[in-house]
């Protein structure tokens, strides 16, 4: 009996220890740099998420990589996988896909870890916020607009989509410093997502919003929405508005994401890496995905997304200390 | 609460009313949040009357009088009645034996499954609490936790693409 | 009758031999899905989303809706048959349905459960169809004032789950809304009870903390007093409802869709608070008011129905405003999005043949789920006649992979066991465990509804009271409220308010 009772340990401890490593060894990770990890820090369905598979799914299709596992780690603004990240240093097999969101994030959340610890891969996106209104909205342009919101800035509310520190938070606290208003005085408004304002937006809650501008073409194509103006460098195509600076306002403001690794790579590792997202954006996979899903393409490796980092990271904290969240 | 004073603190008193302690951890529950409330810092940020503090702090005062009043009641002779339950034994002493065996049968997965992967921990944790709760087959219990958890390692990290620690030998082959 | 013309079209789509078999599939992959541990519907369909690439997107909406609707049936199957709700809509449904499958009427639950979404996905999907355009005004109008009135409301409700004693349920509550309180602020982005730690700065998830006060707290407390007598399988009756079961399920049913299909087409509205409001109204209507939460299967049938009709609601949103309301239908967003479609206000007419395709495809989807669910109902229920040891084994092991596969992180399951442990103890001590479900549920939305509205009139009180949508619920609390107070003026010198409650002898139920 009791050799029966042994046997039937040894067999299941047999079964956990080797079943499992037989089953996963085809899609193995340390195979060769012929397969990478890409970790989401938020949830599937969200942004990262959506550039995180798309550019996997490309990178396949277009065979650079035999291999590709996207897998989410949400939480805390993605700061959470931006511990995972740095924690992973020296791992060259792995990137966090992520954006302006996650540098706020890591102060409002006062994370321990900074994205100035990551290796920067390159940028792969922007999208320009806009600054926005209904059609019943009394504003008809954004001097007007300017002009009521610095008289009476707690009754001209403003809406985003995003928590504080976030990018649709930011870019009105952008323009009010550069209109002369103090941040502080700004009555922002979050909202869970672009979607829940657009509705706040329509429905002429809030005095004017400030959101992305893809989850909105519809919107504007059919006239419910009023743009006053997109805050990107130069005028966007399909949308009849100004820039910010055309309208006086010394502001650009991009919402723009990107892919980090781990530090402490090697340096051929890293520049393996940011050749296969340079080899990326060349695929007409990619172009593909970018008209279909109306992003702007802004690639930027290596260095350049680098520096672009540090700029992006000090213009945050600057804002941010101002309200006193940093 | 008077008449509770004059009475002696025996351990059999206490015992009788060990409801007390929920009293007092809802009172040390709700210091917490107020020491967490007054802490938040409403200078800036906070428009209008009801800043980040306001919540937290009704709920903190709520939980100390409901604390209050719960001790009141206890005192007056008033009982928490104990859930029963199809499966359950109202009758029967509590047996912490089982208890602190299920507890740590849960507790080994959440330490083990980093270290040594989720289909030896989990079957560890199946196995356990299967022990704990009374089964004795030596044979079939472990077959049969190795199996879920393994099953459940396959379905979850080869088939939906949800990745699971697969445990040290993973890599190997 | 232009509607009435396209959905015909739409079936003409959706009843393709192809098409049909995508519905089939996607119901049955989601259902499978959505039974596991820790994957609700909005996950299933992310997991899903790769699997429909390679489809034309009638065909992969069609599948999409089959996930969705399968998805959300199968997590309310884990919810009644082992007390773990695989997400935040089925939560109310472990209430009475876990109670009802301990009894032996496990198929009766999944029964009345499977029903209660065939009902109220079907009239949802009709409004869906009658009133689209007219509901996505409306709910377009509703803002954070009438959002807070409808949490005022809800609070009241709240005091008739209770329980026996007042005291001990408010208890309940106060640690639900403390729960609630964890993570960052949402309105100031500050920390509150996160005690600086990233894993609790988004709060700790209903369905964890739904989880792990019923399944592991109940295992932890059937663990202390099992009952060691020679085991007695749990009975599995008869296949189906008998008579009475139809008689008490079928006005639960048609009640749900009135109040989920608008809560789901509201921004924000979601489901949680829906199904908590028709299991409390169904208490409040029921002659059986003493079996709920010991197996009144109205508690089941009501808050499944309005799940479902919920879930057709929050389509509306979606598919004319481009409005995602709820995880999953910001995932069937960025899926439009994957095919280049952004669903708002010209999408009927740009893409008119996909989304009647897609809606007559729910229809369909909602006929395959009950009819290949029902036959399921008793083989699901089956599985607890298992024995006890192994019950509670897998019902703590299936809780665990859920808490950890979503983030992969230990973290989620000690924050698990200490809730599991708080669910011990208020089960010994008689505290109620559903208030405190609430709490989780109703206060987070609740404070920020409330102080979205204040900022929106710049602190000004008038802010709360500024709609008529808002006074009229009010209106309705002043009612609820004075009623039972009036009544009880006259018998008792003390009424009893909301923050000090007489403290009542427990005696009857817990």
């Amino acid at each position: 009996m009791r050799i029966r009772n042994w046997v039937a340990v040894v067999g299941a401890l047999a079964v956990v220890v080797l079943v499992p490593p037989l089953l996963t060894s085809g899609a193995d990770t340390t195979a060769s740099l012929r397969s990478l990890r890409v970790l989401v820090p938020n949830a599937p369905g969200g942004g990262y998420d959506i550039t995180a598979r798309t550019a996997a799914k490309a990178m396949e299709d277009a065979e650079l990589i035999r291999n590709t596992e996207v897998f989410n780690l949400p939480g805390a603004g993605g700061t959470v996988g931006l511990g995972r990240t740095v924690n992973e240093r020296g791992n060259g097999k792995l990137v966090m896909s992520m954006g302006l969101g996650v540098v706020g994030s890591v102060y409002t959340n006062k994370a321990p870890s900074s994205l100035l610890d990551t290796t920067p891969i390159a940028k792969l996106i922007e999208e320009p916020d806009i600054v926005v209104v209904g059609r019943d909205s009394p504003y008809r342009t954004l001097d007007e607009l300017v002009r009521a919101w610095r008289a009476n800035p707690g009754e001209v509310t403003v809406g985003g989509g995003s928590s504080p520190g976030g990018p649709d938070h930011l870019a009105p606290m952008l323009i009010a410093k550069a209109v002369g208003l103090d941040p502080r005085r700004v009555n922002y408004i979050p909202y869970d997502g672009g979607g829940e304002l657009l509705a706040s937006v329509l429905g002429g809650k809030v005095a004017f919003g400030v959101s992305g501008v893809g989850e909105y073409r519809d919107q504007i194509e059919a006239g419910q929405l009023r743009v006053l103006a997109v805050t990107s460098g130069a005028r966007l195509p399909g949308v009849d508005a100004p820039t910010l600076r055309e309208s006086g306002v010394d502001v650009e403001f991009n919402n723009w994401r990107g892919v980090v690794a781990p530090p402490g790579i090697t340096d051929a590792d890293r520049a393996r890496l940011v050749d296969l997202f340079t080899d990326l954006h060349g695929t007409p996979q990619w172009r593909e995905a970018l008209t279909r899903n109306g992003w702007t393409d802004a690639f930027a490796p290596g260095d350049e997304f680098g520096a672009f980092l540090r700029e992006e990271n000090d213009r945050v904290a600057a804002v941010l200390k101002d309200l006193g969240l940093a | 609460m008077h008449e509770a004073v004059n009475k002696p603190l025996s351990r059999a008193w206490l015992r009788e009313r060990s409801e007390l302690g929920v009293s007092a951890v809802l009172v040390a529950l709700g210091v917490l949040v107020l020491v967490d409330a007054i802490r938040i810092h409403t200078d800036f940020a906070q428009r209008g009357p009801v800043g980040p503090k306001a919540v937290p702090i009704v709920v903190g005062v709520g939980l100390i009088v409901v604390a209050a009043l719960l001790a009141r009641d206890v005192l007056r002779g008033g009982r928490g009645e104990a859930e029963g339950g199809e499966d359950v034994d109202l009758s029967a002493p509590a047996d912490w034996r089982t208890v602190l065996l299920l507890c740590g049968a849960f507790l080994a997965n959440a330490a083990l499954i980093g270290v040594v992967g989720f289909p030896i921990s989990g079957a560890i944790l199946f196995w356990g609490a299967a022990y704990a709760l009374g089964s004795r087959d030596f044979v079939r219990d472990p077959l049969l936790a190795a199996g879920l958890s393994v099953a459940t390692f396959v379905l979850f990290n080869n088939l939906l693409g949800v990745p699971l620690p697969g445990g040290p030998l993973v890599g190997m082959f | 009758m232009d509607s009435f013309n396209n959905l015909l079209e739409g079936f003409a789509t959706a009843l393709t031999p192809t098409h049909l078999a995508l519905a089939a599939l996607g119901v049955l992959l989601g259902t499978a899905i959505g039974v596991l541990p820790g994957i609700g519907p909005a996950m299933a369909v992310a997991l899903l989303l790769p699997v429909t690439y390679g489809l034309e997107p009638t065909g992969a909406f069609i599948m999409f809706a089959g996930i969705y609707y399968g998805g959300m049936f199968g997590g309310s199957t884990t919810s009644i048959l082992l007390n773990t709700p695989g997400e935040s809509a089925s939560v109310v449904a472990a209430i009475d349905g876990n109670p009802m499958a301990r009894k032996g009427r496990g198929s009766q639950a999944l029964a009345a459960a499977a029903i209660g979404h065939f009902v109220g996905g079907i009239i949802g999907t009709v409004l869906l169809v009658l009133l689209a355009p007219t509901v996505a005004k409306f709910a377009v109008d509703i803002g954070a004032p009438d959002f807070f009135a409808i949490m005022v409301l809800a609070f009241i409700a709240v005091t008739s789950v209770l329980g026996a004693s007042r005291v001990r349920g408010f208890a309940s509550l106060l640690i639900g809304l403390t729960i609630g309180l964890v993570g960052l602020d949402e309105m100031t982005g500050q920390q509150r009870l996160t005690f600086g730690s990233l894993h609790l700065a988004d709060g700790i998830d209903v369905v964890v903390v739904a989880v792990a006060l019923f399944a592991v707290g109940e295992s932890l407390w059937v663990a202390a007093h099992l009952r060691r007598k020679p085991g007695r399988p749990i009975p599995v009756d008869r296949a189906f409802l008998g008579r009475e079961d139809w008689r008490r399920s079928w006005k639960p049913w048609l009640r749900g869709p009135v109040i989920g299909f608008p809560f789901g087409a509201i921004p924000a509205g979601g489901a949680e608070i829906p199904t908590f409001l028709s299991y409390v109204a169904e208490k409040r209507l029921s002659k059986h008011r003493e079996e709920f939460g010991k197996g009144a299967i109205e508690g089941v049938a009501g808050p499944e129905a309005t799940a479902s009709a919920s879930a057709a609601g929050t389509l509306v949103s979606m598919l004319t405003l481009g409005l995602p309301t709820t995880a999953v239908a910001a995932v069937m967003l960025a899926a439009f999005q994957q095919y280049g479609i952004q669903p708002g206000p010209l999408l009927f007419e740009r893409e008119s043949a996909l989304v009647w395709g897609l809606i007559a495809s729910l229809f369909i989807g909602l006929c395959l789920l009950l009819v290949l669910n029902l036959p399921l109902a008793p083989v699901w229920a089956k599985l607890l006649r298992i024995p006890r040891p192994y019950l509670y084994a897998g019902i703590l092991f299936f809780a665990s992979v859920g808490a950890y596969a979503v983030n992969a992180d230990v973290f989620d399951l000690l924050v698990m066991f200490v809730i599991g442990v708080l669910g011990f103890v208020m089960r010994r001590y008689g505290l109620p465990v559903l208030p405190a479900i609430i709490g989780v549920i109703l206060g987070p939305a609740a404070e920020q509804q409330m102080r979205r509205a204040l900022q929106l009139s710049d602190g000004s009180l008038t802010g709360l009271v500024n709609t008529p949508f808002a006074l009229v619920v009010y209106g309705i609390v002043v009612v609820l409220l004075l009623w039972p107070l009036l009544h009880r003026l006259f018998r008792k010198p003390t009424p009893p308010t909301e923050a000090s409650p007489e403290p009542e002898r427990p005696k009857v139920d817990a």
